[in-house]
């Protein structure tokens, strides 16, 4: 056997890839020829540890000047993306959440919607969030809830969408009074802009376009969360929030989300709430990771096993600093429908 | 490794088309990303392939302005930009070849190993070869690669690495003498074989 033929054979197990394996590369480059091509993940991180949907839920400070300017603020997690890509084969550990096995085997049980090109998906919401205050006064904590009314376009970023917002009696933030200002927010706001920049890099994105192109496998859904991390917890920690980007103001055919609900079910660390309510106090099962001092759930209906939302409860007094059982954050998803149309955004005030 | 192409070099018109309308430039990777992946992957394993051939498009796009209409076929193009991405992992690309010299694990297919069932000729000579690989010039590397895993004749091979065509002979013989002689083989009917496909 000659040189050629041993160096011809010489990793020819290596197969040539199909379109599912070449999905990331083909993302970026009509990212690219779209000119929306998102900004290198190397550069590092922006605004801090966002979540795109945390920072999608402020969105409603309407009346408060210093909120108002990190409304329009969506920003991904750059915080793993900065990593060399890893070298580790990633196999898909057993499912060991059995809520989200049995949400991906009801997956397609829902009447699905088809949202075509130029329609938009209109999320309606019900969301409480830790807001912060700073006046001359002092510093002052609450809890802002909000119904919110969201339509982002079938194919396109966050700066594409717009937002109603009608806000609802706020509660206190565990150990702090509620502020007066609290109450002195508008009560409604919108419709306008739902935010000014989106820099999430390409395999964030969650609009439908995207969503619907995601792989159908369960393990290459797996690899898709994983996009871009490591091994480890931190990796484990963010590909649980990243499920999050995918269920939060984001929808995706039967296929997918099953798939998706699959590969959440393997991530490492997930265990089951029995108990959990959602923001709009409907009661179901949960499955959750606990990251840094609260836990982190996504809930469902206990029969039908529809999603319902997500919250976060206290698990470390010290970390979080509030009491241990405390809920800071939570949502419900009401009502996702098709629209031809979103209204006239109103102009920055 | 042959002296022709492979029919379909239609490349330059959807390059040229691209200029006005970006989305023509998807043909481009519609025709070449499947082959240029699994090239690269050979290489330097999956994942350090998907940043490559992400980046390897992105930059032939912004490119498109630049690109030569008169060469109808863009292998050449794009193997070169794929080229010059690929050595920036030469010292992982390295590692993996030693890693397989030494263990005869080799870290590249490890993740499609269980799809094949016929690599055990390969693999008898694989950790030798692995070494062999490991210690050519990179340059020298490069032109060997391209030709025998990237499927380009030695003209293309020569545009793709900005040399001339005597160059990536001599650097391609040179580099088969070697593997030759790590391999612990002569046959002389190889030398006979080469002017026949290649001179």
């Amino acid at each position: 056997m000659d040189e050629m033929t041993v160096l011809d054979r010489f990793r020819s197990e290596v197969p040539r890839p199909g379109p599912d394996d070449l999905r990331a590369e083909e993302a970026r480059l009509m990212a690219a020829i779209s000119g929306a091509e998102p900004a290198p993940a190397r550069r590092g991180r922006i605004g801090g540890p966002g979540r795109v949907r945390g920072r999608l839920a402020i969105g409603l400070a309407g009346g408060l000047a210093a909120a108002a300017m990190a409304a329009g603020t969506v920003v991904a997690s750059h915080d793993f993306a900065e990593r060399k890509p890893d070298q580790v084969t990633r196999i898909m550990p057993v499912a060991a959440s059995e809520v989200l096995t049995r949400a991906a085997d009801n997956a397609a049980k829902f009447p699905e919607l088809h949202p075509k090109p130029g329609q938009y998906l209109v999320f309606e919401s019900q969301t409480m969030n830790p807001a912060e205050l700073n006046t001359a006064k002092g510093h002052s904590r609450y809890l802002e809830r909000s119904i919110r009314k969201v339509w982002l376009p079938v194919e396109g970023d966050a700066t594409q969408g717009v937002i109603e917002g009608k806000r609802l009696s706020p509660k206190p933030y565990p150990g702090w009074p509620i502020p007066p200002e609290a109450y002195q927010t508008e009560p409604s706001n919108g419709p306008e802009k739902l935010a000014d920049f989106d820099n999430r890099v390409e395999y964030l994105r969650n609009d439908y376009a995207y969503t619907s192109r995601l792989p159908t496998d369960p393990q290459k859904m797996y690899e898709h969360l994983y996009t871009r991390l490591g091994t480890g917890p931190k990796a484990d920690i963010e590909a649980w929030q990243r499920v999050g980007g995918l269920l939060t103001e984001a929808y995706m055919p039967a296929a997918q989300r099953a798939a998706l609900f699959r590969a959440a079910a393997a991530i490492p660390g997930v265990t089951t709430i029995d108990d959990a309510v959602d923001a709009a106090g409907r009661r179901g099962i949960a499955a959750a990771k606990v990251i840094g001092g609260s836990r982190h759930e996504y809930i469902f209906d206990r029969r039908t096993y529809r999603y319902l939302g997500e919250r976060e409860v206290v698990t470390d007094a010290a970390e979080a600093q509030a009491p241990v059982g405390s809920v800071l954050t939570s949502t419900a998803l009401l009502k996702v429908s098709v629209a031809d149309r979103a209204p006239q955004a109103e102009p920055h005030k | 490794m042959s002296e022709t192409s492979p029919p379909g070099a239609d490349d330059a018109s959807a390059i040229e088309r691209s200029r006005s309308h970006p989305e023509a430039f998807a043909e481009v990777f519609r025709r070449h990303a499947p082959d240029l992946k699994r090239y690269v992957t050979r290489r330097l394993g999956r994942d350090a392939a998907e940043d490559v051939v992400a980046e390897t498009f992105l930059t032939a796009f912004r490119q498109r302005d630049r690109y030569d209409l008169a060469r109808r076929d863009a292998r050449p193009w794009l193997y070169g930009i794929a080229t010059n991405l690929v050595r920036r992992y030469v010292r992982e690309e390295v590692r993996h070849l030693r890693a397989a010299e030494r263990t005869g694990a080799d870290p590249v297919t490890a993740p499609f190993t269980e799809r094949s069932d016929e690599r055990v000729s390969a693999q008898a000579h694989g950790p030798r070869l692995a070494g062999a690989l490991a210690a050519l010039p990179k340059g020298h590397r490069d032109a060997l690669l391209l030709v025998a895993w990237g499927g380009l004749t030695y003209p293309e091979a020569a545009q793709a690495l900005g040399v001339r065509v005597g160059t990536v002979r001599s650097r391609i013989n040179r580099a088969r003498k070697r593997l030759r002689r790590e391999l612990g083989e002569t046959n002389p009917t190889l030398i006979v074989r080469e002017e026949r496909v290649h001179g």
